[in-house]
């Protein structure tokens, strides 16, 4: 297993956020958290980076407790983190952008490698090289901070809401690059989405957390009908919800 | 006309050490959202290393009659190693803290700084000459003779001012440190060291204020344990006028301020030249209501509003 987070507890000030929650990830696995606004799915992975301390549990990576590691040190281990809102410098060019990517690594030939191989992947940011970031599109920023998060050399990457604010077609993109990318360099991503039919199309397995609890845990191919999903996600019996509300 | 251009040299040189100020000011802001009211006695503390500590009336030079350049590298040295042992002592502390608990922290090292100045040197006045060559005068056409000083602070900034963009442009630090000016906690999720960078900006502070020590002191040929107070409300009031955590705004409004307070005493009456700061201060109130957010925006600014 490579990252395991085991019954961890996180409080907003006084306020629980999360309460017993585990997660694991396998190598070259993609898993998804699934659940409504304010779940705690974003908690999740930013106790995960380092920015938020569990007041209970444990995070391991690779074996290595990391909860209560820095946020640095968290990237040093090989977790890089796609935040929610994308987070580009705005002041900063593309490729300054990108370079901050490479903060973490000394192997200079490779890094030059590795930053050939992202603007391949990413044409549009090679064009915009010297653009500020902060006039990107929304889809060129959220193509931006991926390849950013590549150019750490994650072992994992987790992403939040990669579909928030974007056109669906380019929705489309972003998750085709990433199951590109998990099929060409064998990377491991945890996801975070609010809409469970994206999640179960992508993932390998899918988490359904509300109000700070895991409501379901399994393999995506089992839930593909969708109403378990459906009930862990809403919380109740099956009744006055619609068809594509739970897109939401 | 030789007038004219006389006012302009004393106003550009004015609102280069105002626009020094206010960058050392700036660079601490920018990352650590911290206004560090201390930067002010940072700058009487490398005044005073010039002499040796004793309280007797007429200062005796220690730092202060070493070769020219060695003297310089000395205090600014010293300032760095200053303002480094403030931050890792006191400000790193406090540093998730809210913005205010800083700088109500940042106040009480200044005060702390000024009282064990009072203690070592006591609390007179001391008159102290270095770079006394600077002070004379040169004359650059014929009716027109400025401060040799002014023009090498002038100069002094420029460099500076060049340096720090090509460091914050071309190399990889300087690239972190603009990242996180702008997004701490995301800079930090990508592997850059929070605490280097914050040292780092202590670092650049803290070498400014040594600077701008040995440039107030050339120019006062005073100590007192009070001089980096009043310089340090321009500078702050620079910062905020160019725009909190903009780089490029305290440098405008440090030359904004300096230049407007020499157009001021060129053009008031005689009987106002006295409440010259108080008009500054007016003038400064004019622009905050029409401007609140200062006169260059940043984007931490703009989230903020």
């Amino acid at each position: 297993m490579l990252l395991n987070v085991d019954n961890i507890t996180v409080h907003y000030s006084r306020l629980p956020a999360l309460r017993g929650v585990s997660v694991t990830v396998d190598e070259g696995e993609i898993v998804c958290i699934v659940g409504p606004n304010g779940a705690g799915k974003s908690t999740t992975l930013l106790s995960i980076s380092g920015v938020l301390n569990p007041t209970e549990g444990v995070i391991t990576f690779d074996g290595m407790t990391i909860n209560g590691m820095s946020p640095e040190a968290v990237a040093r281990a090989g977790i890089s983190q796609v935040p929610e809102g994308r987070h580009v410098f705005t002041s900063l060019n593309v490729e300054e952008n990108l370079r901050i990517g490479t903060s973490i690594r000394k192997d200079r030939s490779e890094i030059e490698k590795d930053f050939k191989r992202v603007l391949d992947i990413f044409p549009v940011l090679a064009e915009r090289r010297k653009q500020p970031a902060g006039k990107l599109s929304g889809g060129e920023q959220q193509m931006l901070v991926i390849g950013r998060a590549l150019l750490t050399n994650p072992r994992i990457m987790t992403i939040d809401e990669p579909s928030l604010g974007l056109a669906p077609n380019l929705v489309d993109r972003v998750y085709e690059t990433l199951l590109d990318l998990r099929r060409e360099r064998g990377l491991t991503l945890l996801i975070v989405e609010q809409s469970s039919e994206r999640a179960l199309q992508a993932a390998d397995r899918l988490y359904v957390l509300r109000s700070g609890e895991m409501q379901l845990e399994g393999n995506a191919a089992d839930l593909r009908d969708g109403e378990k999903v459906r009930q862990a996600y809403f919380g109740f019996e099956e009744g006055a919800v619609h068809e594509d509300e739970v897109a939401f | 006309m030789d007038y004219a251009i006389q006012t302009a040299i004393s106003a550009l040189s004015f609102g280069s050490f105002y626009a020094l100020g206010a960058l050392g000011i700036g660079l601490l802001f920018s990352i650590l959202r911290l206004i560090n009211f201390a930067h002010g006695d940072f700058i009487t503390v490398g005044g005073f290393a010039l002499i040796v500590p004793s309280s007797a009336v007429v200062a005796t030079l220690s730092i202060g009659g070493f070769h020219p350049a060695l003297l310089a590298i000395c205090i600014v040295a010293l300032v760095v190693v200053l303002a480094l042992i403030s931050y890792f002592l006191v400000f790193q502390h406090v540093q998730n803290s809210s913005p205010a608990t800083m700088m109500i922290v940042s106040f009480a090292l200044g005060y702390t700084l000024q009282n064990v100045i009072i203690m070592i040197y006591g609390g007179r006045p001391k008159a102290v000459n270095i770079f006394s060559e600077l002070t004379g005068r040169v004359q650059l056409s014929d009716g027109v003779s400025v401060q040799i000083l002014q023009l090498v602070i002038i100069a002094v900034t420029w460099i500076l001012l060049i340096a720090l963009v090509l460091f914050l442009k071309r190399t990889r630090v300087g690239i972190q440190m603009r990242a996180a000016a702008e997004d701490f906690r995301m800079a930090r999720m990508l592997g850059v060291n929070g605490k280097n960078v914050i040292a780092l900006a202590f670092i650049l502070s803290g070498g400014l204020a040594g600077i701008m020590s040995l440039l107030f002191v050339t120019q006062t040929g005073v100590l007192t344990f009070r001089m980096g107070v009043p310089i340090m409300l321009f500078f702050f009031i620079a910062t905020v006028i160019g725009g909190m955590g903009s780089l490029v705004g305290a440098v405008v409004g440090g030359y904004a301020v300096g230049i407007v307070s020499v157009v001021l005493s060129a053009i008031l009456p005689e009987q106002l030249r006295g409440f010259r700061d108080a008009c500054v201060f007016i003038l400064v109130i004019v622009v905050l209501l029409a401007r609140p957010q200062g006169l260059v925006l940043t984007k931490a600014a703009k989230e903020r509003v």
